[in-house]
C-alpha cells in the first residue's frame, strides 16, 4: 500500500484498443451469421395498412421478412425499457401494426449478407394510414401533463424575489441533442452453449437477462448479455434498443445468429436523445450579491407512452446558498420516440439556463462572476438542511481562476481584443453531478503464478473503468496490471448494473478495494501469520495452493441486501445524492476564452480550464481524459449540436454526421484540467465521487457566458450559431 | 409457456444448437482469413455472395488475398464480414466519421465509401498491419501515452489518418494536425491526446 | 442497393463503350464519394458500374504550358498539393484543401468533384422520410421551401428547388474562368464552367451540362497573374470537415494599387457556382479597402431571396466576400 493516491498510468485496456483489437459487439467472429436490415417507417404516426414484401422475397440471398405479425407475442413488460425503469405503457416496434414515431422499425430483412439485406429491406413496401401528430412542444397536437414531475421549494421564494434589489428573469431553451457515439448500435444473437447471447453495445447487459428474457417470454438464465467493451455509451446505451428483442426473436425464429448494425441515420429516430427544453429562471439577490431567492421552472419533451422524468430542478438549489427556492419541472408530450439520459441528462441543461442566469445576475448586481460565486458558496444543502458529504466548489474556482489568469477579465464586452482584431471574452462556470453508487457482485481470484482474475459489475465504454479497477487492485495487491484479466460487461461472469449516472467508479472501486482486502485477510489465515511485504502471489504459492478466490457483494450506503437481487434481475437501484446524514455531489469550475471574429462572427474556444472535486482521482490520466471529454460536450452543446425537427414531418432532419454538427479535432484547442484531489471517505471507502458527468456540467454555460464577454449579445438558446452574432 | 414465440424457441436442444453450428461451420468461418500463412493467397472461403460478384485479387496487410465478393459490398465490409479484419470500425457509413479509416497505396482513405471491387490490384494496410513483429507502431505507443482514446471505438481509424498525416507531411504544426486530423470524429473527445501524441510519433516515422 | 455489375475501364474509349454496352442503369464512377454515398442513401440505383477512376493518364497534372490542365482522374488531394497551384493559384488549392477530409480528398476526383450533387437534407433522407423533392422525385414538390431552410441558397432559387450546390473547387474555377473538357459518344467538346451548371428552374433533376454517356475528361483553366492575389475562404458550422454556409472565391489582377479586374465566385449560398459580376463590376479601378470590399460583398447580393431561416446568409456571404477581398488583396504586399 505504498503507491501514491493519485497515479499516472497507462489505461489497462489502451493497449488492445491501439491495437485494433478490442472486440466490439458487431467485431464478434460468429459461424454463419445472418445479416439483418430494418425498413423504418416513413410516417410520424399512424397504422400499417398492408405490406407487401414480395418483392423482398425474391432478393437474392434474402433468407426472411419479418413484419409485427411474426412478432406480435413480444410483450411489452415494465423492464422492457431497462434503464428507465419509469412507469410507461411503453411502445416496442413490431409488436403491432401501430406506428408511434417516424422511423421505428417496421419490417426486419434478414439475410445472408448484409447487401442483400440492405436491398431486401429497400424493397419492402408498407402501406400507412397516417394520422394527425405533433413532434414538437410548441405545436398544435402537443400534452402537457397537468402535474408536475418534481417540486423542490425552500421559504417564500416568490416574495423574496419581490423584494429583491435585483431580479433576474429569464428564459432559456435547449435544444434537442443526440448522443451519436461513434459506435453504431448494434445487435448480435446467437446460440451458444445452449443459451442465447446478445452481444450488443451496451451500458446494462443485464437488461437483456432481465427485459429480453421478460418480452420473449423466457427464462432469465438463458439470456446472456456480452458487452466487453461498449464504443462510447453517453447514456444512449442505457438499456434495451428497440431493434434488440427484434434480433433476438428472429433468431430464435430462424435458429441462426442474426447481426443487425442499426444504419446511423435510423439510430437517430430508434435510440433515445436529449429532449427539447425551456427553463425559466428568476434570482433575486441583495446588494451585495447575497441570493435571497431562486425560483426555476422548466418543461421537456417526451414521448407518449414513456416515463421520462423531467429532472432538471434537482442540482440548481444545491449549487449555492439560497436563501429560499421554488422550482418545478413538467412535461410535455409529443410523437417521437421516448427520450432518455445523455451525458448529464438534466444537469447540463439546468446549468447552462441556471449558470448562465448567474452571469446575468452578476452583471447586474455589479459582481465579479467569481466573486458571486464565492458569495454565496455553501456548506448545507438549502432544501433538505443536509450538510455536503464534501463540497471544494470554492477551491476549484479559485485554483481555477489562476490557472485561467481570470484577473485579465474585463466585465465590459468587448473590452479584449486580440492581435488579429477578434474580440476575446472570458467566462465562467459551475457545476455538480449526484455522487452515487449502486451494488455490485465481485470475484477476485489470485493465481500462485502472479496472474489474477477479478469479475464483477460494470461496463467499460471509455470512462476507464478497467484502470479503476487495476488501481485499487494494484494499491491493495500490488498486482502487475500486464497480469490482470478483467471480465465486465459480462452477464456470464457478474450481474451487471447499468453502468451510468458516474455510479461507476463509486460502486466498482470499493468492490475491487474490498475484495482485495478479503483476499488479503483469507491468505493471512492461510499462512497463519500477517501477510509480509512480499508480493501476495510468492506467498500464495508457499501456501502450495495454486490460487485463491474470494466473493464479495457491495451494497452502497443506504441501502439492503435486497439490491443484490435487484441488481442480479437487471432492475436499476442506485443512491444518492441523497443520504442518511448527508447530500453528496462531484463539483467543477470551468473557464472558458473564447475568440469571436469580428466580421463572420465565428466563435473559437481557445483555451478552457476545468477544475473538479470529484473525490480521490483513481487514475490522473484517465480523469484527466474524461474532463476534457466533458469539456469537448460542453463545447459542442453551446456552439454546435441540434437535432432538428420539420413539424410537417416530424422525426429528425439531421440524421447524419454531416448534418449533426459534433466538434472536430480543428474545433477544439487547449483544454487544461487539474482536480482538488481529497477523498471523500463519507461516500464510500475509496473516497470517490463520480467525474464523467460533472465534467460536462457548466462547461457549455462557461462558454456562453464567454461569448457574452466577447460580444455583448446574451443569446439565450442553444447552440449559438454564426447568425445569433451577425 | 403457450405462446407461438415460446413453442418456437424452447423446444431447441442443445444437440439442435450444435446441430445448427455445425451446418453452419460448413458454409464457412470469417474468421479463417487471419491465419492463413504469409507465403498463401488467402482465397475467401465459400462465404454465400448475393447478386452479381466481381473477382479481387490484391494484398491485405503484405499477404496477397483473393476474393469473389458483391460488387456493390464495400471495402470496409469486406475486411470486417468476410476477411475477419475488424479493427477498421463502421462509425458512419457515409464517410462522415473517419473510423473505417485504411490506407490504399499508402495513402488514408475513408473505406465505407470505397467499393471493394476498386481494391484490385491494389495494397490495402489496415491497424492490424501496421505493428512491427516485436511490437507497438510508434504512433500506437504515442496514443498509449498520451491516452490519446477513451472508449477506443474510433482509435484504429484516428491511427491509421495519424501514421498518414505525418507521412504527408501535415503534423508540422498543431494547427496543421488538428486541420488534419478533423476528418476523425471521437465522440468522447479525445483531441488533445490525439495531437500530442502526433507531435511525439512525428519524428520518429518518415515521411512519405 | 440493387445488385449492380461493375467494370473497371482503362481508356475513355473502353469506358464509353462499357457504359454504352450495360444500357439502361448505367453510371460512371470515378472516386465514388457522391455516387456510392447517395447508393447507400437510396437515392442514386444504378444498376451498372463504370469505373473510370484508372483511365490511362486521366491523373495528368500538366502547369507547363498556357493553361492549367487537371486530368478528371487527378485526386483532389494531389491537386491540392501541387506545387504550382499552392504558389500561383492558392484560390484553387484551398478551395480543394477546405474540402471534406482528407480521406475522401484522397478518393475523390477534380473531375468527379464538378458532378457532386446537392446536400439539402430532404433530397438526401431518402429512406427515413421520402420528402417531396424535385430533385430526387421530378413533380413530387420542394419540402425545403417552408421548411427547415438554414441551408438552403438565396441565389438562383426557383419555386421548385432551392438547393445549394454545395462544392467548393467548381466556385473556385467558376472564378478563374475554367473549362471542363468533355467526351462522348460523338467525340469531345469543352464547355465553360459558366454555362456547366444549370439553375434549377422548373428542372432541379437537370443539374449539370452533360449527355448521358459523356464522361469529364479534364480541367482546364487560363493562366493568369491575378491567380497569386488570390484565395478561397469557406465560412461553415465548424472549423473544418464541413460544408460551406457561405464562401467566396476571389483573384485580384492589378495596377499598382488598383484592381484592374476582379474575378468572383460565391459558395454554400446559391444553387449553383455563383459568378458576381455585380461585385467584380464595383470593384473595378478601385483601390482596396475595407468599405469597398464590403459594398462589394452585398452588391453580390443584391438579388438574393432569403426563406424563413436563412437570412443570415445574406450578410454572412456578404462579408465572407469582403473578407475574402480583403486577404486576396494583402498577398500584394
Amino acid at each position: 500500500m505504498t503507491q501514491e493516491r493519485t497515479a499516472d498510468r497507462p489505461r489497462v485496456d489502451a493497449y488492445e484498443k491501439v491495437l485494433g483489437r478490442a472486440l466490439y459487439a458487431a467485431d464478434q467472429p460468429i459461424a454463419g451469421l445472418l445479416h439483418a436490415m430494418t425498413v423504418p417507417a416513413t410516417i410520424a404516426k399512424g397504422r400499417i395498412e398492408a405490406i407487401d414484401a414480395t418483392a423482398a422475397q425474391n432478393v437474392r440471398g434474402v433468407v426472411r421478412i419479418f413484419t409485427h405479425e411474426d412478432f406480435s407475442q413480444i410483450k411489452t413488460t415494465p423492464a422492457a425499457r431497462g434503464a428507465y425503469g419509469q412507469p410507461g405503457k411503453g411502445h416496442q416496434p413490431m409488436t403491432s401494426p401501430v406506428v408511434r414515431h417516424r422511423g421505428e422499425p417496421v419490417a426486419l430483412v434478414v439475410a445472408d449478407t448484409l447487401e442483400a439485406a440492405i436491398e431486401g429491406a429497400e424493397a419492402v413496401k408498407v402501406r400507412y394510414a397516417p394520422e394527425p401528430f405533433s413532434a414538437r412542444m410548441e405545436d398544435e397536437l402537443a400534452s402537457p401533463e397537468a402535474q408536475p414531475d418534481r417540486q423542490l421549494s425552500s421559504g417564500d421564494a416568490e416574495a423574496a424575489f419581490a423584494a429583491a434589489d435585483h431580479r433576474i428573469d429569464v428564459e432559456y431553451l435547449h435544444p434537442q441533442q443526440h448522443h451519436n457515439p461513434i459506435e453504431l448500435i448494434s445487435t448480435t444473437a446467437a446460440f451458444e452453449d445452449g443459451e442465447l447471447r446478445i452481444y450488443e453495445g451496451t451500458q446494462a447487459a443485464s437488461a437483456f437477462a432481465g427485459g429480453l428474457a421478460g418480452m420473449m417470454g423466457l427464462e432469465p438464465t438463458r439470456l446472456r448479455g456480452v458487452s466487453p467493451y461498449t464504443g462510447g455509451g453517453f447514456g444512449q446505451k442505457n438499456g434495451i434498443q428497440e431493434q434488440s428483442v427484434l434480433v433476438a426473436s428472429a433468431a430464435a425464429l430462424l435458429r441462426r445468429p442474426v447481426k443487425l448494425v442499426m444504419p446511423r441515420g435510423q439510430l437517430f429516430h430508434t435510440a433515445s436523445y436529449r429532449p427539447r427544453s425551456r427553463h425559466r429562471v428568476r434570482l433575486g439577490a441583495d446588494g451585495q450579491g447575497r441570493l435571497l431567492a431562486g425560483l426555476y421552472e422548466t418543461v421537456q419533451q417526451n414521448s407518449r407512452y414513456d416515463g421520462f422524468a423531467c429532472d432538471h430542478g434537482a442540482n440548481p438549489p444545491r449549487m449555492y446558498g439560497y436563501h429560499t427556492w421554488q422550482g418545478n419541472d413538467r412535461i410535455v408530450r409529443v410523437d417521437t420516440q421516448t427520450p432518455g439520459h445523455q451525458r448529464a441528462p438534466h444537469e447540463h441543461p439546468a446549468s447552462y439556463a441556471t449558470e448562465c442566469a448567474m452571469d446575468e445576475l452578476a452583471e447586474a448586481v455589479g459582481m465579479d462572476p467569481v466573486e458571486l460565486r464565492l458569495a454565496n458558496d455553501a456548506q448545507s444543502d438549502p432544501i433538505t438542511g443536509k450538510p455536503y458529504s464534501s463540497r471544494h466548489l470554492a477551491g476549484c474556482l479559485r485554483r481555477g481562476a489562476e490557472m485561467f489568469d481570470w484577473s485579465r477579465r474585463i466585465a465590459d464586452p468587448g473590452a479584449l481584443v486580440a492581435d488579429n482584431g477578434d474580440l476575446i471574452g472570458l467566462g465562467v462556470a459551475c457545476g455538480s453531478y449526484k455522487g452515487s453508487m449502486t451494488a455490485t457482485v465481485t470475484t477476485l481470484r489470485l493465481f500462485a503464478s502472479g496472474r489474477c482474475e477479478i469479475a464483477t459489475s460494470g461496463h467499460e465504454m471509455g470512462q476507464g473503468i478497467r484502470s479503476v479497477i487495476a488501481a485499487e487492485l494494484i494499491e491493495i495487491l500490488g498486482v502487475d496490471p500486464a497480469k490482470l484479466d478483467i471480465h465486465i460487461g459480462d452477464t456470464g461472469h457478474a450481474p451487471q448494473h447499468i453502468t451510468a449516472g458516474s455510479w461507476g467508479t463509486g460502486s466498482v472501486a470499493p468492490a475491487a478495494r474490498s475484495a482485495a482486502m478479503k483476499l488479503r485477510e483469507e491468505l493471512s489465515v492461510l499462512t497463519g501469520a500477517p501477510l509480509s511485504e512480499e508480493p501476495v502471489h510468492v506467498q500464495l504459492a508457499r501456501t502450495r495452493r495454486p490460487s485463491l478466490e474470494v466473493t464479495v457483494n457491495t451494497i452502497p450506503l443506504g441501502k439492503d441486501a435486497q439490491i443484490i437481487e435487484q441488481l442480479r434481475r437487471g432492475i436499476p437501484s442506485t443512491t444518492g445524492p441523497e443520504y442518511p446524514d448527508f447530500m453528496a455531489f462531484s463539483w467543477i469550475a470551468h473557464f472558458a476564452e473564447v475568440h469571436v471574429e469580428r466580421s463572420t462572427a465565428r466563435v473559437r474556444v481557445k483555451r478552457v480550464v476545468s477544475v473538479a472535486d470529484c473525490g480521490r482521482v483513481m487514475n490522473r490520466r484517465t480523469a484527466e481524459s474524461q474532463v476534457r471529454g466533458g469539456v469537448v460536450w460542453g463545447i459542442g452543446a453551446a456552439l454546435r449540436e441540434a437535432g432538428e425537427t420539420d413539424p410537417r414531418f416530424g422525426g429528425v432532419l439531421n440524421n447524419d454526421l454531416a448534418e449533426y454538427v459534433v466538434p472536430v479535432n480543428a474545433d477544439i484547442g487547449a483544454i487544461d484540467v487539474d482536480f482538488i484531489d481529497q477523498p471523500d471517505f463519507k461516500l464510500n471507502m475509496s473516497g470517490v465521487k463520480g467525474l464523467g458527468e460533472v465534467a460536462m456540467v457548466g462547461a457549455a454555460a462557461a462558454v456562453v457566458n464567454a461569448v457574452y464577454n466577447a460580444t455583448g449579445r446574451r443569446i439565450r438558446h442553444l447552440p449559438i450559431r454564426i447568425e445569433d452574432l451577425l | 409457456m403457450t405462446d407461438p414465440q415460446d413453442t418456437q424457441f424452447l423446444p431447441l436442444t442443445r444437440r439442435q444448437v450444435l446441430e445448427a453450428g455445425t451446418v453452419v461451420s460448413a458454409s464457412g468461418m470469417i474468421s479463417t482469413a487471419t491465419a492463413q500463412a504469409q507465403t498463401q493467397v488467402t482465397t475467401s472461403p465459400s462465404l454465400p455472395e448475393n447478386g452479381t460478384t466481381v473477382h479481387i485479387a490484391c494484398r491485405v496487410n503484405g499477404q496477397p488475398t483473393a476474393i469473389d465478393i458483391d460488387a456493390r459490398a464495400s471495402l470496409l465490409d469486406m475486411l470486417r464480414e468476410r476477411l475477419g479484419l475488424v479493427g477498421a470500425k463502421k462509425g458512419c457509413d457515409h464517410g462522415q466519421c473517419g473510423a473505417c479509416t485504411v490506407h490504399i497505396g499508402g495513402r488514408r482513405i475513408a473505406s465505407c465509401l470505397t467499393l471493394a471491387a476498386k481494391v484490385n490490384g491494389r495494397e490495402v494496410t489496415t491497424i492490424e498491419g501496421i505493428g512491427s513483429a516485436d511490437g507497438l507502431h510508434p504512433m500506437q505507443q504515442a496514443f498509449i501515452d498520451h491516452d490519446a482514446l477513451q472508449c477506443g471505438y474510433c482509435t484504429p481509424g484516428q491511427i491509421m489518418a495519424a501514421i498518414a498525416c505525418v507521412k504527408e507531411g501535415h503534423a508540422s504544426t498543431p494547427e496543421d494536425i488538428r486541420e488534419y486530423m478533423s476528418g476523425n470524429i471521437c465522440r468522447c473527445g479525445a483531441y488533445v491526446g490525439i495531437v500530442a501524441a502526433i507531435e511525439q510519433a512525428a519524428p520518429q516515422i518518415e515521411r512519405g | 442497393m440493387r445488385s449492380l455489375s461493375y467494370v473497371q475501364a482503362k481508356t475513355v474509349r473502353e469506358a464509353i463503350e462499357a457504359y454504352a454496352a450495360a444500357g439502361e442503369g448505367a453510371r460512371y464512377i470515378a472516386g465514388g464519394t457522391t455516387l456510392y454515398d447517395l447508393m447507400k442513401l437510396g437515392v442514386e440505383r444504378p444498376a451498372h458500374l463504370v469505373d473510370i477512376a484508372s483511365l490511362e493518364g486521366a491523373d495528368r497534372i500538366d502547369t507547363s504550358g498556357d493553361v492549367l490542365f487537371f486530368g478528371a482522374g487527378a485526386l483532389m488531394a494531389d491537386v491540392a498539393e501541387n506545387d504550382v497551384v499552392r504558389r500561383d493559384y492558392p484560390v484553387l488549392a484551398e478551395s480543394l484543401s477546405k474540402a471534406a477530409s482528407q480521406q475522401l480528398r484522397n478518393m475523390a476526383t477534380v473531375g468527379g468533384n464538378l458532378l457532386q450533387r446537392t446536400r439539402c437534407p430532404y433530397f438526401r433522407n431518402g429512406a427515413i422520410g421520402a420528402y417531396p423533392c424535385n430533385k430526387r422525385a421530378p413533380g413530387s414538390g420542394c419540402a425545403a421551401i417552408g421548411g427547415l431552410d438554414r441551408g438552403q441558397a438565396v441565389l438562383g432559387i426557383s419555386n421548385a428547388c432551392t438547393a445549394v450546390s454545395p462544392g467548393d473547387w467548381p466556385v473556385a474555377l467558376t472564378a478563374m474562368d475554367a473549362t471542363v473538357e468533355i467526351q462522348g459518344p460523338a467525340g469531345p467538346r469543352s464547355v465553360p464552367i459558366a454555362e456547366f451548371y444549370r439553375l434549377p428552374g422548373d428542372t432541379p433533376h437537370l443539374e449539370f451540362e452533360i449527355e448521358a454517356g459523356e464522361i469529364v475528361t479534364g480541367i482546364s483553366v487560363p493562366k493568369t497573374e491575378a491567380g497569386r492575389n488570390s484565395t478561397y475562404l469557406k465560412v461553415r458550422d465548424r472549423e473544418s470537415y464541413a460544408f460551406a454556409l457561405a464562401s467566396a472565391a476571389v483573384a485580384l489582377a492589378m495596377d499598382g494599387d488598383h484592381i484592374r479586374q476582379a474575378n468572383i465566385a460565391l459558395g454554400g449560398v446559391a444553387t449553383r457556382p455563383w459568378r458576381a459580376r455585380e461585385a467584380e463590376a464595383l470593384l473595378n479601378l478601385r483601390t482596396i479597402e475595407p468599405d469597398i470590399a464590403l459594398a462589394a460583398g452585398r452588391a453580390a447580393f443584391a438579388d438574393a431571396r432569403p426563406g424563413e431561416h436563412n437570412a443570415f446568409k445574406i450578410e454572412l456571404g456578404a462579408r465572407t466576400l469582403a473578407d475574402a477581398i480583403m486577404t486576396a488583396g494583402r498577398k500584394m504586399q
